[in-house]
């Protein structure tokens, strides 16, 4: 008794029987280690998101070479690719289908801003998916390279574990290498 | 047609394929009706990547608009460029010097290989068979890296300039690219071995799809489409351009006219790309690959100009009108999968939907040039 | 519709500085001097220099009779496009024509119609591939093709009421 056990008890042992941080952190860990894309090309991105999958990037050194033509079994959106007026209601559906819990990757820089067809007086191209999607990861480029999209996969995982698995690579020694 | 004379007693229902669909390669969607298994009529809707690429046209200067050559067909952007630098270069009158026409067509066969070996490896994924995907992109990669090499990107090119090329080829990309070839060339048997005579594919390929040259003509098809229906056609011999008629190489052409035979045009083809490109590194002569008179600002004198290449998927032809400014007055892009899909409605009447997305991979669909 | 009704004031501006420029400049000077709109009729075009070897301009009333002519040669219609004459207040329907197989020849077969009113009959029932063309012309200046059987929505999403291409649209 007293309050120096009591304090030892604290932080040695939790106030609950049932851990539900553990069991989240275990549940995450595995979710971030087996995400599903949904296989959704819009545009050029797409086949750079084809690219990360095939051969050479391969994907699923990472768990997520799983790519599902169902919103219903994907738990990722990579929005690769240019989201236009005509193509707003069908991304909210798709959106709306997936299972919680789900991620949304804007790849590329038309799903960011809009990209090279933002200009004074377009009639056509929604200015960036953010306006209609929660975004959790954005990947720059036009079109990013593969190693980018896999690089924005793992900031996903980080986001989601909270820790990062993988070694990041520094650009430093990236040019040199 | 007796299929369609029974249809209009029995109960038709509707069927939505798209705009997301694995099977139609992006966002094309298509309304079909059917009866039962059977389409009685299927028509494309597009514009779900409508970009405005005409309207940019008008806005942007000459030059501001080589970007967008790049992404409407991301597949072969390369001849894409070719199309818009030809077209400004016959405006003008800019002389190209020899060896940037050579670097061009080296470099447009490299991105046809890559368009044909992607498309490979995506229809037969489209049928079924994984593994080809895997093979197909491993050699795209091969291609990647050497254009990368020269012009700086993977996939969006932007390396034509009027009157020449970005920058020079090396001794790296020549001697990569005959190691390339000789690397590739065994393996378009193996792909013939692996895949063309396996049964399931003649099954669905052979006899499906039947597309006539006169259905062709009327609908403005060209391309493997139109060369698969044994029209031998070809805008690289019939309206020569650039260095090809110094080349040496064959117009593949098959009659059976169905989606085998579109197969077998674009498998060809690959053989024939790699013959232009060996040909071209030994013919390329020194010199500069940029003309010396080009000049900096572009005001094209008034009138409408036409251009035409051949992409990977068929005829890409521009048409501009100048009003002698800096930008251009109108601009149409005819994208070759227009005119092919447009016959899809005509031609999938009364086949089996299963047999229809099979008919639709054979037409090698890229969207975003369709919707420009 | 909502791109009209922005017409009138532009049109006076744009007609004053194009006035201007052609003063100034004069680049072909027999061709453009005379009348902005090009007389009906033949023109044979160098090749090299255009990129086609006919340029024919015709009435509205003789577009599908030039159509078939060119089907019976065993010609293919490449692409229709329209382009937007705002300050001679016309639109002009553009049909190119080639062969595919055979001989090197291409024919440019144009048309001029009033703005306020423009109507153009259909080719599509001569060649079925003009039917996605008409309807993205139809959709993008609102040129009116006469008979064509689906004149819809097609790029752009249903309920938009504008037309993109026009040259005093503005959103």
């Amino acid at each position: 008794m007293g309050t120096e056990s009591i304090s030892g008890i604290e932080t040695s042992v939790p106030s609950s029987i049932v851990q539900f941080h553990m069991l989240d952190q275990l549940r995450a860990l595995a979710r971030a280690n087996s995400l599903w894309p949904m296989t959704f090309g819009l545009a050029c991105c797409a086949i750079e998101m084809m690219s990360a999958g095939a051969a050479r990037f391969d994907l699923s050194r990472f768990g997520a070479e799983v790519f599902r033509p169902s919103p219903r079994q994907a738990d990722l959106m990579i929005v690769a690719g240019t989201v236009n007026k005509k193509m707003l209601e069908p991304v909210k559906i798709l959106y709306d289908q997936m299972t919680e819990p789900k991620w949304v990757i804007a790849m590329g820089n038309c799903a960011i801003s809009g990209g090279p067809f933002k200009f004074k007086g377009q009639y056509n191209v929604i200015e960036g998916v953010d306006s209609f999607l929660p975004v959790d990861v954005y990947v720059p480029g036009c079109p990013p390279r593969p190693e980018a999209l896999i690089e924005g996969i793992l900031e996903l995982e980080e986001k989601i574990t909270g820790t990062r698995r993988w070694p990041r690579v520094k650009p430093e020694t990236a040019v040199k290498g | 047609m007796t299929l369609l004379a029974q249809s209009q007693l029995q109960e038709t229902f509707e069927l939505n394929i798209g705009p997301q669909h694995p099977a139609t390669h992006g966002v094309l969607r298509v309304k079909v009706i059917m009866d039962g298994e059977y389409i009685v009529k299927a028509e494309p809707v597009l514009g779900y990547i409508h970009r405005m690429h005409e309207k940019m046209g008008e806005n942007r200067t000459w030059n501001q608009f080589w970007p967008n050559l790049g992404r409407l067909d991301y597949l072969s952007a390369i001849a894409y460029n070719h199309g818009y630098a030809g077209l400004l270069e016959r405006a003008m009158g800019i002389e190209v010097p020899e060896r940037a026409e050579y670097i061009r067509v080296i470099t447009v066969e490299l991105n046809r290989l890559q368009s044909h070996l992607l498309w490979f490896g995506a229809f037969i994924l489209d049928l079924g068979g994984f593994t080809p995907l895997m093979y197909a992109f491993d050699e795209r990669e091969q291609i990647l890296d050497l254009l990368e090499s020269v012009t700086g990107s993977r996939l969006t090119y932007c390396y034509f300039r009027f009157g020449g090329v970005y920058n020079d080829v090396d001794d790296d990309f020549i001697t990569g690219t005959r190691a390339f070839i000789k690397r590739l060339r065994p393996q378009i048997p193996m792909y013939h071995d692996l895949v063309t005579k396996n049964v399931i594919l003649m099954e669905r390929l052979v006899d499906i799809g039947h597309i006539s040259a006169d259905m062709c003509r009327k609908y403005g098809a060209t391309g493997p489409v139109l060369r698969g229906s044994g029209v031998n056609f070809d805008i690289r011999k019939n309206e020569p351009y650039s260095v090809y008629p110094e080349l040496d190489f064959d117009v593949p052409v098959y009659h059976e006219c169905d989606s085998m035979a579109r197969y077998m045009v674009r498998m060809d083809e690959m053989e024939q790309s790699m013959r232009i490109i060996e040909q071209a590194l030994d013919k390329m002569p020194d010199g500069p690959v940029k003309a010396e008179k080009a000049p900096k600002i572009l005001k094209p004198p008034k009138g409408d100009y036409h251009f035409a290449v051949e992409a990977a998927r068929g005829t890409f032809s521009m048409r501009t009108v100048s009003d002698a400014t800096n930008t251009s007055y109108r601009m149409r892009l005819r994208s070759p999968t227009y005119s092919n899909l447009s016959l899809f409605e005509e031609a999938s009447r009364g086949m089996l939907l299963s047999d229809a997305l099979a008919f639709m991979g054979s037409l090698d669909l890229v969207i975003p040039e369709m919707d420009r | 519709m909502l791109a009209s009704e922005g017409l009138p004031p532009q049109k006076e501006v744009v007609e004053e500085v194009q006035a201007a420029e052609e003063g100034e400049v004069d680049p072909k000077a027999k061709k453009k001097e005379e009348e902005k709109p090009r007389e009906n009729g033949l023109l044979e075009t160098d090749y090299a220099k255009r990129g086609f070897h006919l340029d024919v301009q015709v009435n509205p009333d003789q577009v599908v009779r030039s159509a078939e002519i060119l089907d019976s040669e065993g010609m293919t219609m490449e692409m229709v496009t329209g382009v937007d004459w705002l300050k001679d207040g016309q639109f002009e329907i553009v049909y190119d024509y080639s062969f595919t197989g055979g001989e090197l020849f291409r024919v440019v077969v144009r048309c001029r119609v009033d703005r306020e009113k423009p109507d153009v009959p259909t080719i599509s029932e001569v060649f079925g591939g003009a039917n996605w063309h008409e309807r993205e012309t139809w959709e993008l200046f609102g040129i009116n093709f006469v008979g064509h059987p689906q004149l819809e929505r097609f790029l752009l999403p249903d309920d938009c009421d504008y037309y993109p291409l026009r040259k005093d649209f503005k959103l």
